[in-house]
């Protein structure tokens, strides 16, 4: 059960307040009131600046070389889209190895590893103050595979729920909208998809699709998007009989516009808590996946990935299991309580 | 009522079609087959070139070629290779699965390809130990969260009330394979504390055993695994039944139970409690298809033959039948808990009615 | 009402305690010995079963016609008291045993042999696999009761160990008139070897019992009972071998060196190592053009850090190989040297190749094709991870891409059946006598096992010609120099023959390590130290 993706069954969505910048504001201050959204918050905050950062703070380039009065910054170099330029042609089947003897100056990154670099005579060392979080069972560097772990994860939370949350919204906004055969339609569909069991039909797609990042999110995109598609037909069934909809209407606006300029903004407030909590799941089913060797290939470092590999040496190394499982944990409740958070920020009725 | 429920059945017809064509297409489609599975993997994928006579053999044995129709084998016949391969596929395809509906119509599911038994056979041994373990952990989730979520509810924003939901998220975030390793590793292994069994489902020598030392042991084996189960599933029942309490609390006949200075207790669990569990039943209603179907890395972990394991066993093993069976046996069971869930929920709350709702 | 959450609480707490408190495990008979089973076999029917694990367990149950000797690997005669091979090897008449009775009193004799071949070579029994193996026998005739006559079309040096290993069935149990596939015997197997069948608990254990009317008395187990424990986990089957649960598991290298080195471990447990026939390498696709320069492929081999890997993934545990066959065995030349880790080497090769970067990309490349290319392994498999991980590292240095695949088993195996890959890690592990043809002839290239297309035509000679040979010496001779043309030629990189590790309970005792591993029918029980 724990593996299904929740979908919160909210409590009665808000009063039809517009989705105005105004009623965001309301919620914002009504959200920053408590200090644990905020934690979480920053959280996710700081953790989305470790993903973007990642090759900045955990790299084997050095950053900063200073050889013969002239300065360079390899890693440049490595980062996408400055590779393309070939800032320094110089440099170019030049080692730097050489330079280092020659008494050139070094700066690195504060991990100077990256995360694919293995050495077999560091094979699971404990943290160290060469390893702060110790190595895998490949001699990598347990922190610098987290730190670019962080992208992986993080962008199949972001990006499956962001997959899901459009279909959804578009299928449920349909149904809702229009009603009749549409929604008769929309609600086999649901039933159809509420059958299967999800975690097999994700099992089965990525087998059948194939083991990459991308396919992962799609499927878990592709069969997650129920839960939003019910909120959003609900939303749009109760919106759509109100007067400003008709006074839409009277004026010829186009559907579209109706849909998705006036009525949309309305129902986007379960939506988001809703996707809030998406997040975390699809996490947890990424690090499922990579147990039963269905995750990413290697060697992306993902923290399911790493968690998992951990698990054979689970009484020998405790830092390979302790470490990801933290960052796991904490990205996860971070999202739950932002979630929570705006759940409550936009729910009129608990506002007491 | 029974005009609403016959329509209610009649929908469910072409859902279930759905999910079968959906299913057998799925598995159809996905790479790898049984047959060549079975031959080349054994003795570790060594074989010795096969004629293309005994794959077809094997194919017709398995019942993965048919006899198409003379007249549209005419049709296929003298088309360009790539549309002929894709109508033979089709052709074959459509008639194995009108070969399937019919089979299941009358309630065989066939022999499973891996080992040749009856798929139902198989599903008869591992459903009961799912079930048993899904309904202890429901008991168990229920038991603990509902009044868990009547409490933050009534202590709103109080310390209680945010520590505990940050407790439960906590619990909510640890990943599944994790958990299960560390308290095998710390509470079963021997190596820090010994109190539980590592997996499996009896001791040896078990079939000995007097009756209640049987169940004893049994549910000596399940707690480990049940603890995994259950803790992922508190936040998500106890946030529910605190939203849905918090509600009720505003409700005017709570009010008016307080106003008449009625006793807290009897306020709390007999006006807002009992009222506060009409959406449990809803979300029941779409928890109950997760009775049916185990968790794989649970499974897996503690060495229980249950319906995770089964049908992990049968996609990986591409096992035709079985797979096409689970699926349409758990999606039967889903459709009617969700109609039962909403018959029930019609029972509890009589404000509701289906011919309202249908107009809605 | 503020109790009774609390109450609830309590009550699951004393009711968790009182499970664990009192006691609901009988003490272990010491007389049973408890075996881990990574997973369930399919069917224990001989005939349809595809798997490793139902020869494990019927090889307790079943006696074949004769056996190899625990020691020197020869035949000689088990059910079959004595055999006779024609002038020709073309004849092999069996005079079986009159005293054999299977586990139902029913007595064994020449119907059962004949029956079971008739099985095998019937397009309705699912066993195509067996098939292969008897395709050449032309005729098989019963001679009397206690005498069987195979015949065969063409000569064959493995012929003796096909018919002298044929999976005999009771023709009694099976000929009932019931579909042979799916017959329930195939859950309940009805043998005549030194135990018996007792129960199969679906998911969780199979036991058997010792066969106390078995008629080899020089062979008669001391070991009452075997029970084989279903566990998928191998890190949970470990830790309960570590508690006791288990009397006997393999180990993987890690376990091998860094958990099982516990004093505890120790005095409980005993560990035996010992290399049965297998190997593992790294395979090219002989059909890209990146891989069909034969030094392009002595280039690669010399970019894969086999000693590395070895010492540091694996512990130390296995032996480099430079071959397709047993590192012990006879067809195995020991002259040729192993291929160092070399990258310098490699890179000079690759140039020499013509496979040179010319548009600065960091990729070599060549006829404008570059050396992009895909590494197959099977998913959820650590070795296989760790190694292409390693490799992608050091074959990016020499200026080749490499991108990983993992894929799941079914869908991998379709992938080399339909050729589709660019390179591929794998193990094959095989007999004592190896016929190195399904892997290597080039008529199987297509779809056989030979998967990378590897096609010489010196190599098809040799190998045709010691199919024929039965002087071991002559075909030792042959194989040598297949050796050494696949070494020249290094369609695989051949990585390393890697040991069996195996931990069992010190209780028994009298157990001894042959080169094909141990044999439980001959320890005794002794006291739990």
């Amino acid at each position: 059960m724990t593996l299904e993706i929740a979908q919160p069954n909210l409590p009665k969505a808000p009063e039809p307040e517009t989705g105005s910048p105004r009623y965001w504001g309301l919620v914002w201050k009504q959200f920053k009131k408590r200090k644990l959204n905020m934690i979480g918050l920053w959280v996710i905050l700081i953790l989305v600046a470790i993903a973007i950062l990642a090759p900045l703070l955990a790299n084997s380039e050095p950053v900063y070389v200073k050889y013969q009065d002239k300065v360079y910054l390899p890693i440049l170099q490595k980062l996408w889209p400055i590779s393309k330029l070939n800032l320094y042609p110089e440099l170019t089947g030049v080692d730097l190895k050489d330079w280092k003897a020659k008494g050139a100056e070094f700066r690195y990154t504060p991990v100077p590893y990256s995360p694919d670099d293995y050495n077999l005579e560091e094979i699971l060392e404990p943290p160290s103050i060469y390893h702060w979080l110790g190595t895998d069972q490949q001699g990598r560097d347990v922190l610098s595979r987290l730190i670019h772990g962080s992208r992986i994860s993080l962008s199949v939370g972001l990006i499956a729920v962001g997959i899901y949350t459009l279909i959804g919204i578009f299928l449920g906004a349909l149904a809702g909208y229009f009603g009749g055969r549409w929604d008769m339609l929309l609600s086999r569909l649901i039933e159809i998809m509420i059958c299967f069991p999800t975690f097999f039909l994700i099992l089965a797609l990525v087998a059948v699709l194939g083991q990459d990042l991308f396919y992962i999110m799609l499927v878990i995109g592709l069969t997650g998007w129920t839960g939003i598609a019910r909120l959003t037909r609900g939303e749009f069934l109760k919106l759509r009989n109100q007067d400003f909809v008709t006074a839409c209407l009277s004026q010829g606006m186009p559907t579209r516009r109706i849909l998705f300029r006036h009525l949309l903004p309305n129902a986007m407030a379960p939506v988001m808590v809703s996707a809030t909590f998406g997040i975390a799941s699809a996490i947890l089913i990424e690090s499922s996946l990579s147990f039963l060797g269905f995750g990413v290939r290697p060697p992306t470092p993902s923290w399911g990935e790493l968690l998992s590999q951990a698990k054979s040496v689970i009484d020998v190394a405790w830092w390979l299991t302790t470490f990801p499982g933290m960052a796991i944990f904490l990205t996860i409740t971070a999202f739950n309580l932002v979630g929570e958070g705006l759940r409550d920020a936009v729910d009129p009725k608990l506002k007491s | 009522m029974s005009a609403y429920l016959l329509k209610r059945l009649l929908t469910m017809i072409p859902t279930l079609f759905g999910i079968m064509l959906i299913t057998f297409l799925i598995v159809r489609l996905a790479p790898g087959n049984p047959v060549s599975l079975k031959i080349q993997a054994a003795q570790g994928l060594k074989s010795t070139a096969l004629s293309q006579e005994v794959t077809d053999q094997m194919l017709k044995l398995y019942g993965l070629k048919v006899d198409l129709p003379a007249g549209y084998e005419n049709f296929i016949k003298d088309k360009p290779a790539p549309v002929r391969k894709a109508l033979e596929w089709l052709g074959q395809n459509t008639i194995q699965f009108k070969i399937w509906l019919v089979n299941v119509c009358q309630l065989n599911f066939g022999m499973s390809f891996k080992d040749h038994r009856p798929v139902l056979e198989k599903i008869r041994e591992a459903l009961p130990i799912t079930l048993t373990l899904n309904l202890l952990e429901f008991l168990i989730a229920y038991l603990i969260s509902i009044p868990l979520g009547v409490y933050s509810a009534l202590g709103r924003e109080s310390a209680v009330d945010k520590g505990v939901m940050v407790l439960l998220f906590i619990l909510y975030s640890l990943p599944t394979f994790w958990v299960a390793y560390l308290l095998l590793m710390y509470f079963a292994s021997g190596d820090h504390l010994n109190w539980f069994p590592l997996g499996g489902l009896h001791s040896e020598g078990y079939e000995t055993y007097p009756f209640l030392m049987k169940i004893g042991n049994l549910m000596w084996h399940l707690v480990l695994p049940v603890i995994t189960m259950v803790y992922g599933s508190f936040a998500f029942i106890t946030r529910f039944s605190r939203s849905t309490m918090l509600e009720v609390v505003k409700q005017d006949y709570v009010r008016t139970a307080w106003a008449k200075g009625l006793p807290r207790r009897q306020v709390i669990w007999k006006h807002a409690f009992r009222n506060s569990l009409i959406p449990q039943i809803t979300l029941l209603g779409t928890l109950l298809p997760a009775l049916l179907g185990g968790s794989v890395i649970i499974e897996q972990i503690f060495s229980i033959p249950g319906m995770g394991k089964l049908a992990f066993e049968a996609i990986s093993s591409r096992d035709y039948p079985t797979i096409m069976a689970i699926t349409t046996i758990s999606a039967f069971l889903t459709l009617i808990s969700l109609l039962l869930s909403d018959i029930a929920y019609a029972f509890a709350d009589p404000r509701i009615s289906f011919e309202e709702k249908q107009q809605a | 009402m503020q109790r009774r959450p609390s109450f609830i609480v309590l009550a699951l707490l004393v009711i968790a305690g009182l499970f664990s408190a009192c006691e609901v495990q009988a003490p272990k008979d010491p007389h049973t010995l408890i075996y881990h089973l990574g997973s369930e076999p399919d069917t224990l029917n001989r005939l349809t079963a595809t798997d490793a694990y139902e020869g494990r367990i019927n090889g307790f149950i079943f006696d074949s016609l004769i056996e190899r000797d625990n020691a020197t690997l020869e035949f000689k005669p088990k059910m079959a008291k004595s055999w006779e091979v024609s002038d020709d090897k073309l004849v092999y008449t069996f005079h079986l045993r009159d005293d054999i009775k299977w586990h139902d009193g029913k007595p064994f004799n020449a119907d059962d042999v004949i029956y079971t071949f008739q099985k095998i070579m019937d397009e309705k029994v699912d066993a195509p696999h067996l098939r292969v193996y008897y395709k050449d026998i032309k005729n098989l005739e019963k001679l009397d009761d206690y005498t069987v006559r195979f015949t065969y079309a063409i000569p064959y040096f493995k012929a003796l160990e096909f018919v002298g290993g044929i999976p005999i069935i009771p023709k009694h149990v099976f000929d009932d008139g019931k579909d042979f596939n799916s017959h329930p015997a195939g859950r309940f197997p009805i043998g005549n070897g030194p135990y018996k069948f007792k129960r199969w608990d679906t998911g969780s254990q199979i036991v058997l019992e010792r066969n106390e009317e078995y008629w080899d008395k020089t062979k008669f187990p001391d070991i009452r009972r075997i029970v084989f424990k279903i566990i998928p986990d191998d890190i949970v089957a470990f830790q309960r071998l570590k508690k006791g649960d288990l009397d006997m598991d393999s180990l993987n290298p890690k376990q091998w060196v860094k958990q099982s080195n516990t004093p505890t471990f120790e005095k409980l447990f005993a560990k035996h190592q010992y290399y049965t026939p297998s190997y593992r390498y790294v395979g090219w696709n002989l059909r890209r053009p990146y891989f069909q320069d034969k030094k392009v492929r002595q280039a690669l081999a010399r970019l894969i850090n086999r000693q590395g890997i070895l010492k540091n993934l694996e512990y130390g545990l296995g032996k480099l190989t430079t071959g397709p066959f047993w590192i012990f065995g006879y067809e195995y030349d020991q002259t040729l040297p192993q291929i160092p880790f070399d990258p310098a080497g490699a890179k000079k090769l690759l140039d020499e190749a013509g496979w040179i970067d010319h548009d600065g990309d960091g990729i070599r490349d060549k006829d404008g094709v570059k050396f992009s290319f895909k590494f197959l392994i099977p998913s959820g498999a650590e070795f296989y991870q760790n190694l292409a991980t390693i490799m992608k590292r050091d074959f990016a240095e020499a200026g080749i891409e490499m991108e990983i695949q993992t894929m799941e088993w079914a869908t991998f195996v379709q992938q080399l059946n339909s050729r589709d890959f660019d390179a591929v890690s794998l193990a094959w592990s095989f007999g004592y006598d190896e016929d190195p043809y399904q892997v290597w002839h080039s008529s199987q290239a297509e779809k056989g096992s030979n998967f990378v297309g590897f096609q010489n035509g010196e190599a098809d000679r040799l190998m045709e010609e010691a199919r024929q040979v039965f002087d071991k010496d002559k075909r030792a001779e042959l194989f040598h120099q297949m050796h050494r043309i696949i070494y020249d030629e290094q369609p695989y990189a051949f990585l390393y023959s890697g040991p069996a590790l195996v931990a069992r309970s010190r209780r028994f005792e009298n157990v001894k390590v042959y080169p094909g591993g141990v044999d439980i029918l001959e320890w005794k029980v002794g006291k739990q130290p």
